[in-house]
Formats: C-alpha cells, structure tokens, sequence
C-alpha cells in the first residue's frame, strides 16, 4: 500500500475519537469546559444513534414491495407536543447549566483580583504585552487614561505617558509573554489597527481584541512549561503568522524572571535618562529581549 | 383569482390538445425568450445556469484552499504554473501567497453564499416552484421578477472585477468586519476588491428583496381556485416564509453595506474608532465609530440568512420525502409552525456569532439560552421527516436519497450547532475548524443535498425530460461518501484547536500532527469536486438525449404535475380547481396510491386518517 493511503487511512480512523484530540488543558476552569463539551458530545452521539438508528431502520422496513401499501396518516398532536416539550426541556436545561461557566468566564464582575495584571495589543501581526514594572504600577497610559490614546503610535503602541513616574519602570515584550503558575493572571486586551482574538488553546481562552475598547481576559494555569498563543480572528494575510509564546514560571522563577526584567530595564534607563529616547527604548527592550530569547530556543 | 382563471381559460384555448405548448400568442424575439424573459420557468433556469456557474467557481476556490492546507508550499498542480504572477509567491511558482489565500476563502464564501446557496434556494427554486405550485400561469410581477435575475449577473461581475485591482479581491473573509475591510492605504475615492465587494452584495442583496417582494405578493394573490393557505405544499410555505425574512432582513444588511461603503470608500468612520495605528491606514485622528456595531447589523440579516439557505430545501425535502414514501408529510401543520418558528426565532440569535466578539457577555447569556431553544423547531422538523417515512412504501430514487441525505446531515449539522449555541464550549471552538464542519453541514449536507433533491424532483417538469437514475444515484451516493470524508474530520481538527482562515498551521506546534487529516481532508474535497461533474454532464446530457418525460413521472399529488410535460409560457393547458391538500397519498378506499389536488371527488377525516367516499 502506498505511503500516503496508509497515512489517511490512519488520518479517517483516528477522526472517530473526537475527544482524544484537545490539547492538554493548562486551566482552572479548563476542565470544566472540556467536561460540558464531553456532556454534550455524548448527548449528540446519543441522539445521533437514535435518529440514524431510525431512519436506517425505516429504510429497510418500509422499502418498497409490490402490493404494499402506505399507511395514510396526517399525524398525531400529542406527539407533537411531546417531542416539542421534550426537546425544549433539555436545550433549555442544558442552556441554564452553561450559563454559570459563562458567567465565570466572561462577566466582568466575576473576574477575580489579579494577581498579575498585563496590557496587550494586537497589531498586523503580532502581540505586545505590557508589564507594570518594580513598582506594579502602570504609568498613564492608553488602558487606564483615554486621552492618552493621542500618544498611540507604531512606536509607543500602548500610549504610554513617559513623563508620569509610575510608568518608567514599565516594559514591553513582543511575540512573548511570561506569567507565574497558580495565580489569577487577568489580561486588559485591545488592538491597535483590526480586530484580532487572544486565542490560548492549551488554556481554553479565547476572547476578540478591537481596537478602542479594553476586554478583560482571566485565566488561572496550572502548570509550567511554554505554550502557544494565536490569532483566532482573520486579520488579514499574515493572519496565519500572529504567533506568540508564553512562558509558565513557578512562582519563585517568575519573580527571578521579573527582577532580572527590572535589572535590564533599570539599565537602560540609566544609560538613556531623557523622556523620548526612553520611550524609545522600551521597544528596543522588546527586541532586545526577543531575540535573546528566540536565541535561548524555543524548541 | 378570477384573472388567473380568465388568463388560464384564454391559453387553453389557444394550446388545444398539444402537450409541449410552445406557441406563444405572438412570437418574441429571441432575447426576450432566453435572455430578458419574464416567464418564471425561464428564469429560473437562468438562476439555475448562473447557480452552477459560481458554483464550479466558489468550489475551484475551496480547492485551491485545501491544496494549499494538505500540502502547504507546493505549486498547485495542473494549472499552478499558468497562475497570475500577483497570485504566485514567485512567478510561475504555482505556490499561493498568504494575500491570495485570504481573497480566496473570502471569495469562496461570499460566492457560496451569495451566488450559489440563495440563488439556488430563492430564485430557481422560487421561481419554477411558486407558480406552477399554486396552479397559476406566472408571478404576479414577471417583470420586476426579471430585473431581479438580472441584478444578479451584474453584481457576480462587479464581484470579481476586484481580482483586477491593485490590492486584489476582498481579503477580510466573506463576514468583511471592520475596521480590516475598511482600513486602506489608499486616498479617498480609491475603489478596491473591498468597495467592489460592497457594491456587488447590495446588488445582490436588492436581487433578493425583488424576488422575495414577488413571492409573497404571488402566494398571497394568485393561488388556483379552491386553494386555501393549509392547501399550499411544504415548498411553497417555506418559500413564502423564507420571501418574509428575505424582505425583512436583507435591508437592514444593505444599510450596514452601506456604512461600509462609506468608511471604505469615503473615510467616514461609522465603524472605525479615533487613533487607529496601522503603518498605511486612514483613519488615525477620526473616529468615534465602533467596530462591533457592524457585526450586530451583519449578523442581523446574516443569521436569518442561514436559514433563508435552508428554508426553502426543508420544504423541498418534504415533498419528496411524501411523494416516494408514497405518504403524507406527518404533522403537516406542525411542519408549517415550526417554519414560522425558525424563521422568528432566527431573528433573535444572531448574537451567538459574536460570543467572543467583545459584546457584553449579559447578551451572551440571553443569546445562548435564544440559540439553544431554535434547536426546538428544528428537531420537530426532524421528527417529523421520520414520522413521513414511518411505514412508508419508500421509493428509493435519486431525488429521495438526496432528500434522506439532506435528513441526515441535517442532524449531524443540528447536532454540532447545540456545541457553539453553548457560549462557554463556544470559547474554544470558535473560529476553529469546528465551525467550519458546522456551517458545511448544514449549507453543503443540508442546503446542496436539498438542491439536488429538487433538481432530480423537477428535472423532468423543467425540461420535459428524463435524467439517468443510474447516474443520479452514482452522483448522491458519492456525494455523500466524499462529503462525509471532506467535512467530519473538520470536527476533530477543531476539537484540536485548528484554527479556521489560516494559510499555514505548521506556523503552530500544536497544530503539527494535524497534516495527516488535512491532507485526508483534501483529496475528499478533490473527490468532491468532481462528483458534481456527474450531475452537470448528466443535466446537460439528457436535455437533449433523455427520454421524453410524461405529464406526472412520479405520480404525485401537487399541482405542477397537472401541467403539460413541458409547459410554455402561461403553463397550464386546464382550467385548475384544488379539491384537497397537497399529501393524500395512499388514502383508503381508493385504487391509486396517489390523489392528485386536481382532482373531484370527495373524503372525510377520520382520526388522522383520510378516507374517500363516493
């Protein structure tokens, strides 16, 4: 058997076992939506069975014979109505037993304190993730001021207000985010030119980023090791190429990882201490940083 | 009514005996016969040539996609190397760029959409179906009808007429959000492939609602003598209540086009918000517009939209299932309800497109729990499909295969729709591969099958001519087969996160041992595409080689049988009178298995059961 027949034959077969195929889920709250998808899918396999079982039935019963006739019959009301109530009982149900995991997911009330707090923006194509710094502070910027989205640019992307002390410790990663692991990590997300979408598919988040409003992402991981973030928004042609990496830290790594980004950004300030210039180099920090890293491996 | 029997009266006279009336009172030129024609069988037909046409088109376009996911960064075979230089990554590579897989798969599905499904479902079907249904000799106003076949052309040339822009075809998906579809680096006044796309979908959009305006004023006004609203069959209510929502949605879908028009074309900012940062875009210092407010407006008319594409194929699936289960539809007014409940229901869920859009998640909620209840009507539908063949004396011909494939793939569509109508499983699923297999159930496995049902329905009353069973049954059986092959693995890619629209999933590890199953994926999809080759060789074959179809092939009860077997304009050569509903089939007390509309004589209902008396 040629080669490629072998591997799509092995491709169909292994599409019989839908579920196999998540990613592995990285989530608090990850589990509980792959367990009301797993309810539903038997739910489908169930009535799937049921209604094909029928009409395969019928099929072979009521095929045609010669001298056999149909059975004129125009219906029956209460069959009607029961599998009309029935239906709508167990839709309605299992729209109420979602709702609480929307809830907890989306609402805004329901996000929790943020142990870690970033900004992030999605360009043609690409992410920036924004960092409080030392200090946990953000400076003045395009989330938390809407004047200063004046000072948005290719170059200061989140607005940032350089003469406001808060901010000078804030810095900028590209294509690259890191978070600690067991902590409520809530991302403010927006766009700067078109509409994307912070997929997290090993965490099972996904939330659309427009430009001029801020959505609130949460999640809470579990375990540490890198993972991929996507745009799950056609954005254009590069759409395919909106590619990040995000790093999970225990918690005593993150904060090494965090004083280490504090060190370099302390650094450059003190190398670079006038306003534009160090607006400048928190971008270059960006680059700085990403090519060490993409040198680091990734693999 | 009394019109229509005076206009019937006159041709009857004037055709006589002769079966193929082809006599007109005088005779038109050939423009007005083929090209401008307000004979509603005419353009059907012209809606049915343009149908397939964009359908080879949309379905080349779908092939390009997939060759490029199976085997991504190999030159397209066969014609790669005779591909515009613009389209090619380099010349007479034959390998896509990014920027010409983004045109295709917004093309393909504005093609589908646009210029297959609802040209298909609304105008061939609408237009043969309608009148010779209802047993009158034309649409109430055949030359609005005829203008609204003729918006269609335009707007599929001004369409493609963007692949010879600049920048080339629309390239922000068939959905066109903003800002990406409003954002140009070029000055005011400057026409893209995006403000062609804008003017050829408000053409079209008008194409629709001039139909539609049509249908409803023909079903209201004209139906044969005798024939009451509960007399009407499945085709033609569906019909009626897919023309409603056409005229109530597509406006609101034309001012949204509008908007985005002007944003495209003339800088405004409905949709675009103050500073935007792109490298070239306009659109930096203006703006209080909001992004969102788009999707609202083209989900409005583009959910009800969805059910505008399949509408009409339930009907038609109906039908046919009666007709060779040699049965009545069961619950026949329930079918009729749960019509009217899709199509009010349809208008209140639009918001589960943009569960994760950013809308305010309390709209999430009350869209889930909308969402999840439409799954009601159309479980009813389901059922009732079952109860029509429940002992049945099933014919199996092509038309009812199609139909049960329709049935089928229908639940398995209905069934992947209760997955994304749940908004928290709808976070991970959306935008995946998941949503794709969704939407192909339903419009390829439900709308085309339904389409096919109909052609293989009809053909004989169309052309006066028979099709090849043998081949028709060749064309449904791997139809189904390949279709399955094509769109079920799409299921677990998106379980696997495969993200929909991207040009290359090896960018992403996690997606890296999905190539298999796209390269499975796509040589379904190349079988696919040339399954329907049989069906259009077969059509085009038997126009002039079938055998000579008679007046009522599969001895069915509804009026367009009581034509002559291959009507001319005015269509009937009788006078029509209707004695009862469309689905007396195998009543008791009577010979025939079938009891055509047309004809005297008297029943009673005993029990859900009809009985003829004398």
């Amino acid at each position: 058997m040629p080669q490629w027949i072998e591997r799509m034959l092995h491709a169909a077969f292994s599409s019989i076992d839908m579920l196999a195929w998540f990613p592995e889920n990285i989530s608090t709250y990850g589990k509980e939506l792959d367990d009301l998808f797993k309810i539903i899918y038997w739910l489908c396999v169930a009535i799937f069975f049921l209604t094909f079982g029928l009409m395969g039935l019928f099929m072979i019963i009521y095929r045609k014979r010669e001298g056999h006739k149909a059975y004129n019959y125009h219906g029956n009301n209460v069959v009607e109505i029961t599998w009309t109530i029935l239906p709508t009982m167990l839709f309605f149900g299992l729209g109420l037993y979602s709702d609480d995991m929307w809830q907890t997911t989306k609402y805004s009330a329901r996000v929790p304190k943020a142990d870690v707090e970033i900004l992030c923006l999605g360009k043609q194509f690409g992410w920036y993730f924004l960092y409080p710094g030392a200090d946990g502070k953000f400076g003045r910027n395009a989330y938390n001021d809407e004047s200063a989205r004046e000072l948005m640019s290719l170059t200061n992307p989140f607005g940032r207000d350089t003469t406001d002390p808060n901010g000078a410790d804030d810095f900028v990663t590209e294509n690259q985010f890191t978070v600690p692991m067991n902590a409520d990590i809530v991302v403010r997300g927006s766009a700067i030119d078109v509409i994307h979408s912070f997929f997290l598919p090993h965490a099972r988040v996904k939330q659309d980023v427009i430009p001029g409003t801020w959505m609130n992402i949460w999640f809470n991981l579990t375990k540490t090791g890198k993972y991929e973030l996507a745009c799950a928004e056609l954005c254009g042609s590069g759409h395919y190429s909106m590619r990040a990496v995000y790093t999970i830290l225990s918690p005593a790594d993150y904060d090494k990882w965090l004083d280490q980004k504090n060190q370099e950004s302390l650094a450059i300030r003190g190398l670079l201490p006038t306003a534009p210039a160090a607006e400048a180099t928190s971008d270059s920090t960006a680059t700085a940083e990403e090519t060490s890293e993409t040198e680091n491996g990734e693999q | 009514m009394n019109t229509t029997a005076a206009a019937l009266g006159v041709h009857a006279d004037h055709v006589g005996a002769n079966e193929h009336a082809h006599e007109h009172h005088h005779e038109l030129p050939w423009y007005r016969k083929y090209l401008f024609s307000t004979d509603h069988k005419v353009i059907a037909k012209q809606f049915m040539i343009s149908s397939f046409f964009f359908l080879f088109v949309g379905g080349m376009f779908a092939l390009f996609i997939r060759w490029q996911l199976a085997y991504p960064g190999q030159p397209i075979p066969v014609i790669g190397h005779i591909l515009p230089d613009t389209w090619v990554t380099e010349p007479g590579s034959g390998v896509i760029t990014p920027e010409f897989y983004a045109q295709l798969l917004s093309m393909h599905g504005t093609v589908m959409v646009f210029l297959v499904i609802i040209p298909f479902a609304t105008g061939m079907f609408g237009n043969f179906c309608i009148p010779l249904m209802l047993g009158t000799d034309d649409m109430a106003l055949p030359r609005l009808n005829m203008w609204s076949f003729w918006l269609l052309p335009p707007g599929g040339l001004i369409m493609f007429a963007g692949f010879f822009t600049q920048t080339g075809y629309a390239g922000a998906g068939w959905t066109s959000y903003p800002p990406l579809s409003a954002l140009t680096q070029f000055p005011v006044f400057t026409i893209t492939g995006q403000t062609l796309w804008l003017i050829a979908v408000f053409l079209i959009g008008f194409s629709s609602i001039l139909g539609a305006v049509n249908y409803v004023t023909t079903i209201l006004n004209k139906r044969a003598k005798g024939m009451g609203l509960f007399d009407m069959p499945l085709t033609v209510w569906a019909l009626f209540i897919t023309a409603i929502m056409v005229t109530l949605g597509t406006p609101v879908l034309a001012s949204g086009l509008a908007m985005l028009f002007f944003d495209n074309f003339l800088h405004t900012s409905f949709f675009l918000p103050d500073h935007l940062v792109s490298a070239t875009g306009h659109g930096f210092e203006v703006g209080t517009g909001q992004p969102i407010l788009f999707q609202h407006v083209f989900w409005f008319y583009s959910h009800p939209a969805v059910y505008i594409m399949i509408l009409p194929l339930m009907g038609v699936v109906s039908d046919v299932l009666s007709v060779f289960s040699r049965k009545p539809v069961y619950g026949y007014k329930a079918m009729v309800f749960s019509l009217v409940g899709i199509a009010t229901l349809g208008f209140i869920v639009w918001g589960h497109h943009m569960f994760q859009s950013g809308m305010n998640p309390l709209l999430g909620t009350t869209f889930m729990l909308s969402t999840i209840v439409i799954a009601v009507p159309s479980s009813i539908k389901t059922f009732n499909w079952l109860g029509t063949i429940w002992r049945g004396n099933i014919h199996f011909s092509a038309a009812l295969l199609s139909a049960l494939s329709f049935v089928s793939m229908f639940i398995i569509g209905g069934l992947s729709g209760i997955f994304m109508a749940s908004a928290p499983v709808d976070i991970f699923i959306h935008d995946t591969y998941f949503i794709v297999a969704h939407i192909h159930y339903v419009l390829f496995g439900g709308s085309l099958f339904g389409i096919f049902a109909g052609i293989y329905y009809w053909y004989p009353k169309m052309f006066g001519k028979m099709l090849s069973e043998t081949w028709a049954k060749r064309h449904v059986f791997w139809s189904f087969v390949f279709f399955n092959g094509t769109f079920f693995p799409m299921h677990v890619l998106g379980v696997g996160g495969h993200m929909r629209r991207i040009y290359d999933p090896n960018v992403y590890d996690f997606l890296k041992g999905m190539q298999p199953m796209n390269e499975f994926i796509t040589v379904c999809a190349i079988g696919l595409g040339f399954t329907q080759l049989i069906l259009v060789g077969n059509i085009i074959y038997h126009i002039k080689y079938g055998k000579k179809a008679p007046r009522n092939p599969w001895n069915a009860n509804t009026l367009e049988w009581a034509a002559p077997a291959h009507p001319g304009h005015g269509n009937f050569d009788r006078d029509i009178t209707v004695y009862r509903g469309p689905y007396e089939y195998s009543v008791p007390g009577r010979e025939l298995d079938y009891w055509p509309q047309w004809e005297p004589g008297k029943s009673i209902s005993v029990h859900h059961h009809t009985v003829a008396v004398d």
